[in-house]
C-alpha cells in the first residue's frame, strides 16, 4: 500500500473494527432481551453469579466509597471555607458523590473486579473448548452463561452503588468531622436540607445503565475470545477499555438527559 | 488462589473453595504487600544499576503513551463536560451567579479531576496491558527463559514499563487536563452561556496546585506500573490463570489510586494549601 493511503486506510481499519463490536454488543442484547420473553434462566447459575459478583465484591466497593466521601469533603473544604459557608460542605459533597462521582468510580471499580474476571471466565471457557461443549450437549450457551450474567451484574451494580452511597456518606461526615469540626448531627442535618430524593436517584439510575454497558460488552468479548492463554490477555484488555469508554459516554448521555 | 483450573463452568466449585480460602485471606494480603514491596525495591535497584536495553523504554513509551492516547482523549473530554455540568447545577442552586465557575473549575481541574479521576480510566487501559503482556509471558514460560539467561525479569519487563508509565503517565494527564478543560469550555459557553471571556480565569490557580497535580501524576503513574506488573509476574494456571492476573491488576492499582490520592490530597491540603 503506498504510504498516502496509510493513514485513512488505519482509521478505516479501526472504525470497522469498532462498528463490528459495536454490532457484536447490540446483536447479543438482541439474543438476550429475546430470551427474557417469557424469562429463562438459569436459577443456580444466577444465584451463583450474584454471589460472586455482589456479595463478594462488597468489600472493594466499600472502602472505595468510604475514601471517596473523604474525598469529596477534602476538595469542597476550601471552596465552601471561601464563601464562609461551612454547613454547605455536606450537601456540597454529597450532591457530586451521589450523581456523579459515586456511580462513576464504583462502575469502574466494578468493571476491573468483575467484568474483568467475567471475561476472564468466559474466555477461557471458549479457549479451553467449554462451550463447545456445551452446545455438543444442546445446552444454549446464551441462555446458561449469558442472561444469568448479564441480569447479576445489572442488579448487582444497582445494589452496590446504593451501599456505597452509605459508605461515601460515612466517610465524609468522618473527613467533615476531622477537618471543619463539623458534628455529625449538624452535617446530616444540612445535607438532609438541601438534598432531594432525585439526586439519589440519578445516581441509582446511572448505575443501571452502567451495569448494562459493562455486562453486555465483557460477555462479548469473552465469547469472542481467540487463540490460547494471550488471547485470554487480549480479550480481557480489550473488554475493560470498551467498557470504561460505554461508562464515559453512558454517564455523559445520562447527565444531560436526567438534569 | 484458586487450585481447579478445568472445572470452572460447573456450579459447584465456589462455595467449598471460599470456604477453604477464607481463613487465608489476610495472610495471603500480607504476602502480596510484601510481594510487591520487594518488586518496587528491585525495580528501584535496576533503574540506577541495571543493563539498558537500548529502545526498550521508547517502545514501551510507545505501547503506554501513544497508544492509549486516543481512549483518554475521548474519557478526559467527557469527564470535563460532565464536572463542569454538574459544578454548575450545583452553584445555580445557591447562587444564580455563574462568573467564578471558571476559576474553581480551573483549579479543582488541576489540584484534583485531571489527576486523580484521569488516572483511573488510565489504571484500567495500562494496568489490565501490563499484566496481560507479562502474564503471557509467565505462563508461556518466557520469564523462566530470561532467568535461565542470566536477566531478571524485573530488570527485563518491569524497568521500562514503569520508566515509560511515569513519563507517559505524566504527559497523558496533563493533555487530558487541557482536553478535559476545553470540553468543561465548550459545555460552559454553549450550555449555560457563561461569557467565553470570564470562563477563563486563572488567577486562583496557584504554583502549588500546579505542583500537587503533577505529583500526582508522577506517583500514579509508577503506582500503576508496578501493581500491575507485580500481579503479572505473579500469574500461575494457563489462560484462566492470566484472566485473574488481569482483574487483579486493574483492581489493584484502581484502588491503590484511590488510596494513594486519599493521602496525597491530605498532605497537600496543609503543605500546598488551597
Amino acid at each position: 500500500m503506498s504510504t498516502a493511503l496509510a493513514l485513512p486506510a488505519k482509521i478505516g481499519a479501526s472504525l470497522l473494527q469498532i462498528a463490528e463490536q459495536a454490532g457484536g454488543i447490540a446483536i447479543m442484547a438482541g439474543q438476550i432481551l429475546r430470551r427474557l420473553l417469557p424469562p429463562k434462566i438459569d436459577r443456580i447459575e444466577f444465584f451463583r453469579n450474584m454471589y460472586r459478583m455482589g456479595v463478594q465484591s462488597t468489600a472493594i466497593v466499600a472502602a472505595t466509597a468510604f475514601f471517596t466521601g473523604c474525598i469529596m469533603v477534602i476538595q469542597a473544604a476550601p471552596i465552601v471555607q471561601n464563601f464562609n459557608a461551612n454547613h454547605y460542605v455536606g450537601w456540597s459533597a454529597m450532591f457530586t458523590t451521589f450523581r456523579e462521582i459515586g456511580p462513576l468510580l464504583i462502575a469502574l471499580m466494578f468493571n476491573g473486579r468483575v467484568g474483568a474476571n467475567n471475561t476472564a471466565e468466559l474466555g477461557t471457557m471458549v479457549v479451553t473448548e467449554q462451550i463447545d461443549a456445551l452446545r455438543a450437549l444442546a445446552i444454549d450457551p446464551v441462555t446458561y452463561l449469558v442472561v444469568p450474567r448479564v441480569l447479576s451484574m445489572i442488579i448487582t451494580m444497582t445494589a452496590l452503588v446504593i451501599l456505597g452511597d452509605a459508605l461515601a456518606i460515612l466517610g465524609a461526615i468522618v473527613m467533615a468531622n476531622v477537618m471543619l469540626d463539623m458534628h455529625p448531627v449538624g452535617f446530616v442535618n444540612h445535607a438532609l436540607e438541601m438534598l432531594v430524593l432525585w439526586d439519589f436517584l440519578v445516581g441509582v439510575i446511572k448505575a443501571f445503565f452502567y451495569g448494562s454497558m459493562i455486562s453486555l460488552s465483557s460477555c462479548y468479548f469473552g465469547l469472542a475470545t481467540r487463540g490460547g492463554a494471550p488471547g485470554v490477555g487480549r480479550a480481557v484488555n480489550a473488554s475493560v477499555v470498551a467498557s470504561a469508554s460505554g461508562v464515559f459516554i453512558a454517564d455523559y448521555i445520562s447527565s444531560f438527559v436526567l438534569g | 488462589m484458586t487450585t481447579a483450573t478445568e472445572t470452572n463452568a460447573m456450579p459447584t466449585k465456589t462455595d467449598a473453595e471460599a470456604e477453604v480460602r477464607k481463613p487465608g485471606a489476610f495472610q495471603f494480603y500480607a504476602e502480596e504487600l510484601s510481594d510487591l514491596l520487594r518488586v518496587t525495591i528491585r525495580t528501584f535497584y535496576y533503574i540506577v544499576r541495571g543493563k539498558r536495553e537500548k529502545g526498550d523504554v521508547i517502545r514501551q513509551c510507545f505501547e503506554i503513551g501513544n497508544k492509549s492516547m486516543f481512549f483518554m482523549a475521548v474519557t478526559m473530554a467527557f469527564i470535563g463536560a460532565i464536572v463542569l455540568f454538574q459544578m454548575c447545577m450545583q452553584a445555580k442552586r445557591i447562587i444564580p451567579d455563574l462568573t467564578m465557575i471558571g476559576g474553581m473549575y480551573a483549579k479543582l481541574l488541576i489540584r484534583e479531576l485531571a489527576p486523580s479521576v484521569g488516572a483511573m480510566p488510565f489504571a484500567t487501559r495500562v494496568g489490565a496491558g501490563i499484566a496481560a503482556e507479562i502474564g503471557s509471558m509467565v505462563v508461556t514460560e518466557q520469564t523462566d527463559a530470561l532467568r535461565m539467561s542470566g536477566a531478571d525479569p524485573v530488570d527485563y519487563l518491569v524497568v521500562p514499563r514503569f520508566v515509560a508509565s511515569v513519563i507517559m503517565g505524566t504527559i497523558v494527564l496533563v493533555l487530558g487536563a487541557g482536553i478535559a478543560y476545553g470540553a468543561g469550555f465548550v459545555v460552559g459557553v454553549t450550555t449555560f452561556d457563561i461569557n467565553p471571556n470570564t470562563f477563563i480565569n486563572f488567577t486562583s490557580v496557584k504554583g502549588g496546585d500546579v505542583a500537587l497535580g503533577l505529583i500526582k501524576c508522577v506517583c500514579y503513574g509508577g503506582i500503576i506500573a508496578l501493581v500491575s506488573s507485580q500481579r503479572g509476574l505473579r500469574t500461575f494456571g494457563g489462560s484462566e490463570g492470566v484472566g485473574i492476573a488481569t482483574t487483579q491488576a486493574v483492581v489493584g492499582s484502581l484502588f491503590a489510586v484511590i488510596v494513594a490520592n486519599f493521602i496525597l490530597s491530605s498532605v497537600g491540603h496543609f503543605v500546598f494549601p488551597p
